[in-house]
């Protein structure tokens, strides 16, 4: 395939990516090309809109009964000093009813049927779902994050360094890695990021890393980017280093 | 059972600039325009009433308790993709299926900040819609209301995951093209 062709068919994964329809890894790698490809982030912001627009064809008459018990209902939940009440998230919401009822069950269960297999069943099942309540909440956090990193990463004022195989984006507090074709890494090695804070004299170490299969990768550093005067990038055994032990990939001033 | 004719949307774009200054009789007025819309695409998208009220109750809390999300240009179509957004995280919990995820977005939304879409409204998308070929309709609206990726497309349809990725591309190129039409004329 030659190049034509290849930023083609990247064009087509940028026009799914405008209607909100490519799996998290195809994502991951559109995210980084777009940090760098003009033509394609233009096509992008020229077919979002559109995609955007094919919501509002959902409009849906309600029946009036239906229409006047959901606005009583939210009116009420919003208050009459227009305070919203907390904690109230969609998930939350459809979540806490369905354990509200889940719970309901389980109590006449528990209360009429003295049956001791009945009890171990519940048991099971509660630690089923604890387990699995454990898993939503673990995969609505990385989304969560991952809203937050992409907004980031696209905002118009980030400031962006372009660096060997990529970028370092600093977006508010936050500096990231957005990184493609890295090197592969020799058996038992990692990248690890380093900071430099503002007037110190030796870099802190950050994270390790490996990219995917592809050498892309995206990664946010636990320092808040307001406090460094630069970052960068080296090779480290496993596990990291407490000082870098190689020829740094990159080293990029935060000005 | 009466039920609600499809109702005027009101400027949302300007409703929210008052929701922003705590004016609880826009927010209602907001709420009446646009909740048959915020409805639909839950109903669409989870197939069941009661939870697909759940969620328009919780997107327009949201969008009172954080009227700074929306920032500019066409809000029904921002409520929308937010409602898709919401049911894609419950769509998520449900199955609690990590293989083919979606993510929400790429962007946040409000980044619908085109002038010229900040005028549409449904029927003239229903219309630019209508006028695609099918096999450049279907897909876009598989996409944006089935929760499903590209790739999950391809295999319901027995299409080439290329030839679905291409129909996406050229559909919605078309429908920019109609819709800008669409406001100009």
């Amino acid at each position: 395939m030659n190049g034509s062709l290849e930023h083609e068919a990247m064009l087509d994964l940028v026009a799914v990516a405008a209607l909100g329809s490519l799996p998290a890894d195809d994502l991951r790698i559109v995210t980084l090309h777009l940090a760098t490809c003009a033509e394609c982030r233009a096509e992008y912001d020229a077919l979002r809109p559109a995609a955007d627009a094919v919501g509002l064809i959902a409009e849906e008459p309600i029946d009036t009964l239906r229409s006047a018990r959901m606005k009583k209902r939210l009116l009420a939940a919003i208050g009459p000093a227009g305070g919203v009440r907390r904690g109230s998230s969609p998930s939350g919401l459809i979540w806490s009813s369905s354990l509200v009822a889940a719970a309901a069950v389980v109590f006449a269960l528990v209360s009429t049927v003295q049956d001791i297999r009945l009890r171990s069943d519940l048991a099971n099942a509660q630690r089923t779902t604890a387990q699995l309540q454990t898993r939503v909440a673990e995969t609505q956090r990385t989304n969560e994050n991952e809203r937050d990193m992409l907004a980031d990463l696209f905002a118009a004022n980030a400031k962006r360094y372009t660096v060997p195989n990529g970028e370092v984006v600093a977006s508010g507090s936050h500096v990231y890695f957005a990184l493609r074709a890295l090197p592969a890494l020799p058996k038992g090695k990692v990248y690890q990021a380093w900071t430099l804070a503002k007037g110190a004299k030796t870099v802190a170490p950050s994270v390790t890393f490996t990219p995917n299969a592809t050498g892309s990768a995206i990664v946010q550093l636990p320092a808040n980017a307001t406090s460094l005067a630069a970052v960068a990038l080296s090779v480290e055994p496993e596990g990291g280093s407490k000082a870098p032990t190689s020829k740094p990939t990159f080293i990029q001033p935060l000005s | 059972m009466g039920r609600e004719a499809r109702g005027i949307m009101e400027d949302g774009a300007r409703l929210m600039e008052r929701v922003r200054a705590r004016d609880g009789a826009a927010f209602e007025r907001l709420y009446d325009s646009y909740h048959r819309l915020v409805f639909g695409v839950a109903l669409r998208m989870l197939g069941d009433a009661t939870m697909a009220e759940d969620l328009t109750q919780s997107v327009f809390m949201k969008v009172w308790s954080s009227p700074e999300a929306f920032r500019y240009g066409n809000f029904g179509a921002w409520i929308a993709r937010v409602a898709r957004n919401r049911a894609l995280d419950v769509l998520r919990s449900r199955s609690l299926r990590d293989e083919s995820e979606i993510p929400a977005d790429l962007a946040e939304p409000g980044s619908l900040d085109d002038a010229v879409f900040s005028r549409l409204d449904s029927e003239r998308v229903r219309r630019a819609l209508a006028g695609l070929p099918d096999e450049q309709r279907a897909p876009i609206e598989m996409g944006f209301f089935g929760g499903i990726t590209h790739e999950e497309i391809a295999k319901r349809t027995g299409i080439p995951l290329g030839t679905i990725k291409t129909r996406i591309r050229t559909g919605l190129r078309k429908l920019r093209v109609d819709l800008e039409g669409a406001v100009s004329r």
